[in-house]
């Protein structure tokens, strides 16, 4: 599959995940019942929630151009958000640790594709 | 109006989704199915594996094109147009089907039959015919349902598909406005919690998925506009909808026939004009009233490029092979209708993005068949008392429990009907593609009939269990009535994917109705050991009238 596509999805996941975590319940679920994320916190990840999504659109638009690659993003958003909503109730503290993990391939990724 | 909006929006969004949803599932099922029409087709058709297990070598476009073109003249020298989709990944053969002249008399149903005979399929390497493939509609029987029905004239179908999909736009549109939660449990599933995890089982598969919902609502409105919205062809073009359809897409002029014979051009040259302009291959070629001196040779592009369902073509003169036109760019207005019909009908997909799509169509079905199960779930909770003293449900929960058995359990049943008898029947049964097409629908009845008579828990095992074990059972079969089973489709030719990809998903499918079965009789056995006292009425999803 193509590396930008990949990277694309887990940009989805990674921007998804951090704007989940900064909801109470999922805070909550990872770090202890009644805790609650400090509100510096808060929007440090709803802004890393964000800018992973728009660079998720930014490496479908890459990979596909204007016409299909806003589908595409779509379509992974959605694999992302359903994956999430699974690992937050069965995994909570999965949730993060991948979203590091996928931050940091997709960033690979990305320079892969460039250089090669 | 004394209620809030939310609450108004709740009623709107209950009844909407709830008088339509297991046609709605029907429709979702095969539509989501129909995504991968070509490859149920290559499925249900063994005779071309061998063809597309060969895909590796195929010919280049110009020979494909010579040899269908050498079998058109001699099968179908006087028709008046001729239509050729060469072979691509998802598609091995070259099929090529033709119009003749209508005879005086003819019905549209009569003409509409004899079209369907007249085809040939060749096989891409050899450029013969390839040994007669069984009669079989394929995916595209799946295909034509999801918005003509069955048993029906087609317009009867598309009506009652398209106020269907009204009612589902409403209800997605209510359903949005009266979450009050949206953000908040976006991502949240909680299960084994009675009605709280339908509910957040339906809204994660409504919310997580809306993009798709919204898009593939709408947009399968658009695909059949002019018959919805008939009052502008009335205003505009006095009800002619000829003129309207002359206007809106130029490319598709007929010319007429000069009625003087003239040898076909050759194609070779034209071929390999569009191929240096597009940069890729011709994907279809339409040829009308060849061996005529005004034929005309029309190449079109192969889809994967743009959005829009109607491919940019280059037009020949069929005599001379010169360049007459190549198709104009459409305006802004047009250009969103195809743009809005490519997405629905997803042409453009390559095998990631497909896959995104099928499993978007998935979670569709999941969205229709929780919400049509939550109406039984809470409509149940009135009648706690009176079923805790031996008395029964109310007429309306019995109905929906019944249809809920029949369709959410029901189709699947139908489904793996179908491709079993795909492979069951006898090759030279008559009429053969419309028995498949019976079966998908005595299958269906007998399983709406069963639901109807007696709509239990016990219904729903049973009727889960005939689901999983006919579809997880299709590679079993595939094995058994062909040789390219599992082994073969995985290891061998590439070209063969797809028909592991066909067993791998049933299988996978089946397997999770065989799942749903197994958590049924876990939770009966719960409840069970709970003693009847205790049982809490809202969990369960079927009447109680078996227990």
């Amino acid at each position: 599959m193509n590396l930008l596509i990949m990277a694309g999805a887990l940009l989805a996941y990674g921007g998804l995940a951090a704007k989940g975590v900064s909801i109470d319940r999922h805070y909550a679920d990872i770090h202890g019942r009644g805790k609650e994320p400090a509100p510096s916190l808060r929007l440090q990840c709803r802004l890393a929630g964000w800018l992973g999504i728009v660079l998720s659109l930014a490496a479908c638009v890459a990979a596909r151009g204007w016409h299909t690659g806003p589908v595409l993003w779509c379509g992974l958003l959605t694999l992302a958000a359903l994956a999430l909503a699974l690992l937050f109730q069965y995994r909570p503290a999965l949730a993060p640790r991948l979203a590091w993990a996928g931050a940091l391939a997709a960033a690979l990724m990305a320079a892969l594709h460039w250089l090669a | 109006m004394r209620e809030g909006l939310r609450q108004s929006m709740a009623w709107l969004h209950t009844w909407s989704g709830l008088l339509v949803c297991w046609v709605l599932l029907l429709i979702f099922m095969a539509g989501t199915s129909a995504y991968y029409r070509d490859e149920i087709t290559l499925w249900m058709k063994p005779e071309l594996h061998a063809a597309a297990a060969a895909n590796a070598t195929l010919l280049p476009t110009a020979a494909s094109a010579a040899h269908v073109v050498a079998a058109l003249q001699e099968r179908a020298p006087k028709a008046t147009a001729w239509f050729i989709g060469l072979p691509d990944e998802r598609n091995p053969a070259i099929v090529a089907s033709w119009t003749l002249p209508p005879k005086k008399g003819m019905s549209m149903a009569e003409r509409r039959a004899a079209f369907r005979k007249q085809n040939v399929t060749l096989d891409p390497v050899s450029g013969l015919e390839t040994p007669n493939a069984r009669d079989t509609r394929g995916g595209e029987f799946l295909y034509r349902m999801h918005f003509d029905l069955y048993y029906m004239s087609a317009i009867w179908g598309r009506w009652i598909v398209g106020i269907c999909a009204m009612f589902m736009l409403v209800a997605i549109i209510s359903g949005v406005i009266t979450h009050k939660r949206i953000f908040k449990d976006f991502f949240t599933f909680r299960p084994k919690k009675g009605q709280r995890s339908w509910l957040d089982a339906h809204n994660a598969t409504a919310v997580l998925a809306l993009p798709f919902h919204l898009m593939i609502t709408y947009t399968g409105i658009v695909t059949l506009m002019f018959m919805y919205m008939g009052a502008p062809t009335q205003a505009l073009y006095k009800g002619d909808q000829q003129a309207m359809f002359a206007e809106v897409f130029p490319d598709n002029e007929r010319v007429k026939p000069a009625k003087v014979a003239a040898p076909l051009a050759d194609f070779g040259p034209m071929l390999a004009q569009a191929q240096a302009k597009w940069g890729v291959p011709v994907a279809r070629i339409v040829v009308s009233h060849p061996n005529d001196a005004n034929a005309t040779v029309q190449l079109v592009r192969p889809s994967g490029q743009q959005l829009s369902n109607i491919e940019p073509s280059m037009t020949f003169s069929g005599v001379t092979g010169a360049l007459i036109s190549s198709t104009a760019e459409p305006s802004g207005v047009s250009s969103m209708r195809r743009a809005f019909y490519g997405l629905h009908v997803a042409h453009f997909a390559d095998t990631v993005l497909r896959a995104l799509f099928f499993l978007c169509g998935l979670a569709g079905c999941a969205m229709v068949a929780t919400g049509a199960l939550l109406w039984g779930v809470k409509e149940r909770q009135k009648y706690a008392k009176v079923v805790a003293q031996g008395g029964r449900v109310g007429f309306g929960v019995r109905l929906v429990d019944a249809l809920n058995i029949g369709a959410i359990a029901g189709l699947p049943i139908a489904f793996g009907v179908y491709f079993w008898s795909n492979r069951l029947l006898p090759l030279a049964l008559e009429n053969r593609a419309a028995m498949e097409a019976n079966c998908f629908f005595m299958a269906w009845g007998a399983a709406m009939l069963l639901a109807q008579i007696r709509p239990t828990r016990a219904m729903w095992r049973f009727q889960l269990i005939v689901g999983a074990l006919l579809l997880a059972g299709l590679p079993l079969l595939n094995a058994f009535t062909t040789t390219t089973h599992l082994g073969a489709t995985l290891f061998g030719p590439a070209g063969l994917r797809a028909v592991a990809a066909f067993d791998l998903v049933t299988f996978a499918l089946g397997a999770l109705l065989g799942y749903a079965a197994w958590w049924l009789k876990r939770k009966e056995q719960k409840a069970a050991g709970k003693g009847a006292g205790s049982a809490r009425p809202a969990v369960t999803i079927q009447t109680r009238e078996a227990a």
